[in-house]
């Protein structure tokens, strides 16, 4: 299967094809992937001529049999035929079945290139890009419409060809045997073509109709096994069941209309051929009356009729896998054109990650998210400037969905900035390939997503390459190595999906690992430390100002015990930065940072003397 | 790509050991006949179907007759208006037959998607009957791959194979029949090489089978695979594991193509085999019957005619090959569809199971023990008591166990040994729905689907309205966040509520469970991940909503929960004391420890 071109590469070349509206518009594109494939493809069209030919020298030969053979009486030619019968049928076989070979290799290995090719395709996209899809859209893309592609190639293969190719044998017959009656023939192949013509409109929008049912199928399913637990607290089981049912009755009913729609299909192309024979009989009969025509004739007729039924019965076998296979190729075709967000820019020069000091400057950095359509619908983050020093430790302090997370995010290019320019070591971020930017900065997403595999697999997530020692000493700074050192499998303990057979800490810990590990030169901690208990927090921030002291380390934080011993401490409020500096300084000098202080540690001026000596104090409890 | 190259999903261990999962032998006969049983259900429909079925293959069984007439008419020269005759006979015989096979395709189309939607939304109201465990041992990739791509080989056979698999059954049936009454001798010998044929069928069935239920598997593998990453999709690309990603993708999907051609290959090439029989049958038929026919058994015109049937069997027993592999292929994904209906919920309401009558809410929990995993204790030997409208504070390290009380007490899971009472009545003669619909959680996970706001937060009860809502919201204090959102309480939330900030999730599902207004309330870190001054405000709703109610509150901001009529400090699965905040300080234990490191600040940070 080797004569399939590389996927990513493949997907490229498809991304070049700009084909207009026509008909099988998207498997045409397709066909680009076979451009290294033209060798075996017209081998297995040659497989599928020679059966198809033998065949028609069997259905000869059984002429032969009866006219020659059993109806004289002539035992000779009986056997010499049966004989060559039986011989040319042993060939065909073999024919067809090579014919087979090639069309089941081509399929899966379409049908594999495709799913390979979109999922890297997926993988190329941005946040930005992520934020639209829905992960169950995605899945049904990448299964059942690849699918569906998968069996048109299969049977396109197998049978497509054939059908036309007796259809042409049998006028061409026609047109040789039967002078006076090729009209009645003609007739025929019009009708037939009109109401195919009929029969096909819109059969496609149906079929995407049917799979976008799919996608409201497989959301649903996907949501209630992803959320079961809230499923469960509120006892909506009865509902998730309704909600199911209501899906599954609108796929139900889209799956039906094409379906009906093909009932008619073969009856109706059977009622064509008969009617025509019956027209044979009547008009044939007269003919022959007449001495225009002879019984030879009409009996070669209706031989050469019932040979253009059975590829006809095959068209409409394959018709439906055509139509549906060009519904989901386009449907799969909708991913391979969206455009990544992010991408490297042209201009963008690869740098040493080793040499990265990590120093990051905002200037004038404003960011605004965009909704489905595309248009940005507010600011998120005004004017944003700020430098960060190497081996820095800031902490981002700010009330929820004050932009905490939206600002980090900017640094590793998760989204492009709309206005200013955000710079790490003097260059701007989008000078840099992301790839690189990824190495150098490590960053625990505030949603600790862990996946299924080892706790080793999870900790080297990104990079592979690690020994055992490294590994342990990033556990150990995220606090991770205390717990995962007594479960008896240790870093083999298996994880399962997001983690959820660890507790909220722990996954936690194991997020945080799984960012220091690389030794990144910018590490950011969003909100990592949230599940943690403050005994665990402290212990945890002192082992990664140890492990990591020549980096840069970002916390974003709600606690102010997180960020007190901080270089800079950044306030945000409303996306914009409102206040900036140490611990001492935003005391003196921010309200609002005396305000957060104070809701967490007691009032400052009751308590003066709390920082100096923090153990002193019962009263100083929380105030909630 | 190296072999060594650990795949960023990786495969788990336990995977395999999964219950529902098979790749051992299928039992075909029961499985189609349990899958069948999904058809025949509508029984009207049924037999409507199969009468017109019969007529329509009586009629194409009639039709050549009346060709073969018309041709004798002509031959002998006869009359112009009986030949019309004749042709109007065809053309009317046609019309019927047309009527007869549209309509038995479309009520078979009909019987097809109705079984399927059966099987279907059963296969999913069953999971949802299925307890917690089953969910941390099956990927939901996989369940999804079970309720999409087998039960889409179930929808290849019923829709199209049935349909076949019934015409060609019935043709061959009245075909054979004819041919036994004509001329015993003859009809054996025509039927002589269906054993080979049924043997060929047979052989590559043992090897397609087996590979088609592999298939299964491999892509049930691939599709959890793709289903986990492409949920965590933004981890992937914030360490920039794209490539490897992709990699391990690749990996799979080889898998599943070289399976599926391995399997398509064995089931298609039954086609071509069954066609050298059927073509050597006739040249079989010739030949013995030529000779039989010399030495005087039967006329010439016997002879002619088997060979005429024989030909009519061709098509039906080739489309007999071919609805095989479809069979096999259905079977492969009825035996996993069915996997998971013959599995029972490992949490069940016992059999006369009351409703909680909750009074006052005294909680007790006494000596008990639990794990997630046999053999790895999570709980140990574990009492406490709460009375009516007390709130419970729950601290200690992560990992100890805290979430793990919360989820037996609502019975996510059965405690191993102990017994937990609510009112007196103990929790596991209760119906589970009963005991939930009364114990409102916040979980630690903020989890909200991809629906309005307003769906979201009607979620927590059927029939909630949009005042209470709202009203919930404003409780929660997150009224105004909502109200900036772009449509306000109609803005659509992306999967998992990705386009709202971390701590503007908590609110939400705080909320959510505001709406809900239980007797009993349970907040596991319910705003851990949102800042203090906001918390303040929620708090407040909090406190209103849990007035007079016993309460449990977990939480690491020991703020939270200072003012609990009882803490309890959980370590390792034990709860290592209990009492309130005054008392706790005074023992200068776990609980002492832990309240006292949030103060812990070196002088030297915070003064630069
Ligand atoms: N993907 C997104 N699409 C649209 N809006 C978003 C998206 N992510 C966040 N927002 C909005 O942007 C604002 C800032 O969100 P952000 O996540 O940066 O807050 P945050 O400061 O990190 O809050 P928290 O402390 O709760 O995590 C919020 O109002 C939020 O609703
Ligand atoms: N579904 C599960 N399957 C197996 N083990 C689990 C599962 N859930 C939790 N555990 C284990 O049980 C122990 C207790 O977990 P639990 O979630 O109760 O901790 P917790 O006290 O809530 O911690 P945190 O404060 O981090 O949320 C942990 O060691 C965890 O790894
Ligand atoms: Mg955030
Ligand atoms: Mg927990």
């Amino acid at each position: 299967m080797r004569y399939v071109v590389q996927p990513l590469e493949g997907v490229l070349l498809l991304r070049k094809q700009p084909i207009g509206d026509s008909m099988y518009k998207n498997f045409r594109r397709l066909l680009v992937i076979y451009k290294g494939a033209r060798g075996p493809f017209i081998v297995s069209q040659t497989f599928l001529a020679f059966s198809v030919l033998l065949n028609l020298a069997i259905v000869a030969l059984n002429g032969t049999l009866v006219n020659d053979g059993v109806q004289q009486g002539n035992i000779e030619v009986v056997i010499s035929t049966a004989v060559w019968m039986i011989g040319l049928t042993l060939i065909q076989t073999i024919f067809a079945l090579g014919n087979s070979l090639y069309a089941v290799l081509f399929a899966e290995g379409t049908a594999n290139f495709l799913r390979v090719g979109t999922y890297r395709k997926i993988q190329t996209l941005s946040f930005g890009n992520l934020d639209r899809f829905r992960t169950s859209d995605l899945l049904v893309r990448l299964t059942s419409d690849i699918n569906n592609v998968k069996q048109a190639v299969l049977y396109g293969i197998l049978l497509l060809f054939q059908a036309p190719f007796m259809i042409v044998m049998a006028v061409a017959m026609a047109i040789f045997l039967l002078p006076s009656l090729l009209w009645l023939m003609i007739v025929i192949m019009v009708v037939v073509s009109v109401v195919l013509f009929f029969l096909l409109r819109g059969v496609q929008q149906m079929f995407v109709a049917r799979q976008q049912a799919l996608d409201g199928v497989n959301n649903v399913l996907q949501e209630a096994l992803a959320g079961v637990r809230v499923v469960k607290a509120f006892v909506r089981e009865r509902f998730e069941m309704q909600r199911f049912a209501k899906v599954s009755n609108t796929w139900l009913d889209a799956a039906l209309s094409p379906a009906y729609r093909m009932a008619l299909f073969v009856p109706s192309l059977q009622l064509i051929v008969y009617t025509g024979t019956a027209a044979l009989y009547y008009f044939g009969g007269q003919g022959v009356f007449g001495g225009t025509t002879n019984l030879g004739e009409i009996v070669v007729f209706s031989n050469v009729l019932s040979m253009v039924v059975g590829p006809m019965a095959m068209l409409a076998f394959i018709i439906p896998f055509l139509e549906s296979g060009e519904a989901s190729c386009g449907r799969v075709f909708e991913i391979l054109d969206e455009e990544a967000e992010i991408q490297d820019r042209s201009t963008a020069k690869p740098v040493d990650v080793s040499n990265i000091k990590g120093r990051i400057v905002f200037e004038n950095a404003s960011f605004g998210y965009r909704d489905r359509a595309g248009k940005t619908t507010g600011l998120v983050l005004e004017k944003i400037n700020l430098t960060i020093e190497p081996g820095q430790t800031i902490g981002f302090l700010g009330a929820t969905g004050s932009g905490k997370s939206t600002l980090v995010n900017l640094i590793p290019r998760f989204y492009d900035v709309l206005e200013g320019k955000v710079t790490i070591d003097g260059i701007n971020v989008c000078d840099l390939p992301q790839r690189q930017l990824h190495q150098i900065v490590g960053m625990a997403l505030q949603e600790s997503v862990l996946f299924s595999g080892t706790v080793r697999a999870n900790i080297l997530f990104s990079r592979p390459d690690l020994d055992d020692d490294e590994i342990v000493a990033a556990a150990q700074a995220a606090d991770a190595d205390s717990f995962v050192s007594r479960i008896p499998e240790q870093y083999d303990a298996p994880v399962s999906r997001r983690g959820t057979n660890f507790s909220g800490g722990q996954r936690q810990r194991l997020a945080i690992a799984r960012a220091l590990a690389s030794r990144p030169p910018i590490v950011i901690l969003d909100d990592s430390t949230s599940a943690l208990d403050m005994a665990t927090e402290a212990r945890v921030q002192e082992a990664v100002q140890g492990l990591m002291s020549s980096s840069t380390k970002l916390y974003v934080a709600q606690r102010i015990s997180t960020v007190l011993t901080a270089d800079k401490i950044v306030l945000l409020e409303h996306g914009r930065q409102v206040a900036v500096g140490t611990h001492a300084e935003l005391i003196q000098t921010s309200p609002l940072y005396r305000e957060i202080y104070e809701s967490q540690l007691g009032k400052l001026d009751e308590q003066p003397e709390r920082i100096a000596s923090p153990l002193a104090g019962q009263s100083m409890g929380g105030t909630a | 790509m190296s072999e060594t190259t650990p795949k960023p999903v990786a495969k788990d261990p336990r995977r395999r050991k999964g219950g529902a999962d098979s790749d051992e032998r299928i039992e075909l006969v029961p499985t189609l006949r349990r899958l069948l049983s999904y058809v025949v259900h509508r029984r009207a429909r049924f037999i409507l179907v199969i009468v017109l079925l019969i007529t329509s293959v009586l009629l194409s069984a009639l039709l050549p007759y009346l060709m073969g007439r018309a041709v004798d008419l002509i031959g002998a020269r006869g009359d112009l208006d009986e030949l019309a005759r004749i042709a109007l006979t065809i053309t009317g015989a046609a019309a019927l037959y047309w009527i007869c096979a549209w309509q038995s395709n479309r009520n078979i189309q009909f019987l097809a998607q109705d079984a399927l939607f059966r099987l279907r939304t059963e296969l999913f109201d069953h999971i949802q009957t299925l307890s917690l465990n089953f969910y941390d041992r099956q990927p939901i990739g996989e369940i999804m791959s079970r309720a999409t791509n087998d039960i889409d080989t179930i929808d290849n056979f019923f829709s199209r194979g049935l349909n076949q698999l019934l015409t060609a059954t019935m043709t061959i049936v009245v075909i054979v029949t004819v041919m036994f009454i004509l001329n015993v001798t003859l009809a054996v010998i025509t039927l002589v090489t269906m054993p080979i044929m049924l043997g060929v069928a047979l052989f590559m069935g043992r090897i397609a089978g087996p590979a088609f239920a592999q298939l299964q598997a491999k892509l049930s593998d691939a599709n959890g695979f793709m289903e986990e990453a492409l949920a965590g999709n933004k981890t992937i690309l914030a360490y920039g594991q794209q490539r490897q990603s992709g990699d391990s993708l690749e990996d799979l999907s080889v898998g599943v193509r070289d399976t599926g051609a391995k399997a398509m290959l064995a089931a298609l090439s039954v086609t071509p085999i069954v066609n050298v029989a059927q073509n050597s049958q006739q040249a079989i038929i010739a030949l013995v019957g030529s000779i039989m026919a010399i030495q005087g058994e039967f006329g010439f015109g016997t002879v002619l005619t088997f060979i005429t049937y024989s030909g009519q069997l061709q098509s039906p027993v080739q489309q007999l090959g071919q609805i095989y592999n479809t069979i096999l292929q259905a079977a492969a994904g009825a035996a996993r569809v069915f996997a998971i209906l013959d599995e029972g919920p490992t949490v069940q309401d016992a059999p006369r199971a009351q409703d909680l009558q909750l009074k006052g809410g005294h909680v007790v929990f006494t000596d008990v023990d639990f794990s997630y995993v046999k053999g790895r204790k999570i709980l140990r030997g574990n009492s406490f008591e709460a009375l009516p409208g007390q709130k419970i504070g729950l601290c200690g390290p992560t990992g100890a166990g805290k979430s793990t009380i919360i989820n037996i007490l609502t019975r996510y899971y059965d405690v191993d040994s102990g017994t937990i009472t609510i009112d007196g009545q103990n929790i596991a003669t209760l119906s589970q729905a009963s005991l939930r619909q009364q114990i409102g959680a916040v979980l630690q996970e903020a989890f909200l689907f991809s629906d309005t706001v307003m769906n979201n937060l009607k979620y927590a009860r059927e029939g909630a309205t949009d005042e209470e809502c709202i009203a919930a919201a404003k409780e929660a204090n997150a009224h105004d966040f909502i109200m900036q959102l772009p449509q306000g309480y109609d803005t659509m939330l992306t999967e998992r509520g990705a386009n709202l900030s971390q701590g503007q999730r908590q609110m939400l599902t705080i909320a959510r469970a505001m709406v809900a207004n239980p007797k009993m309330l349970i907040l596991d870190e319910a705003t851990s991940n949102v800042d203090t001054r906001t918390e303040k405000l929620i708090q407040e709703g909090l406190l209103r909503l849990m007035e007079g109610k016993t309460s449990f509150v977990i939480a690491h901001r020991l703020s939270t929960i200072r003012d609990s009529a009882r803490i309890l400090a959980i370590k390792d699965g034990v709860i290592v004391e209990q009492g309130t905040h005054e008392e706790l300080m005074a023992h200068k234990g776990l609980y002492y420890d832990l309240y006292m490191t949030q103060f812990r600040v070196r002088p030297e940070a915070a003064t630069g």
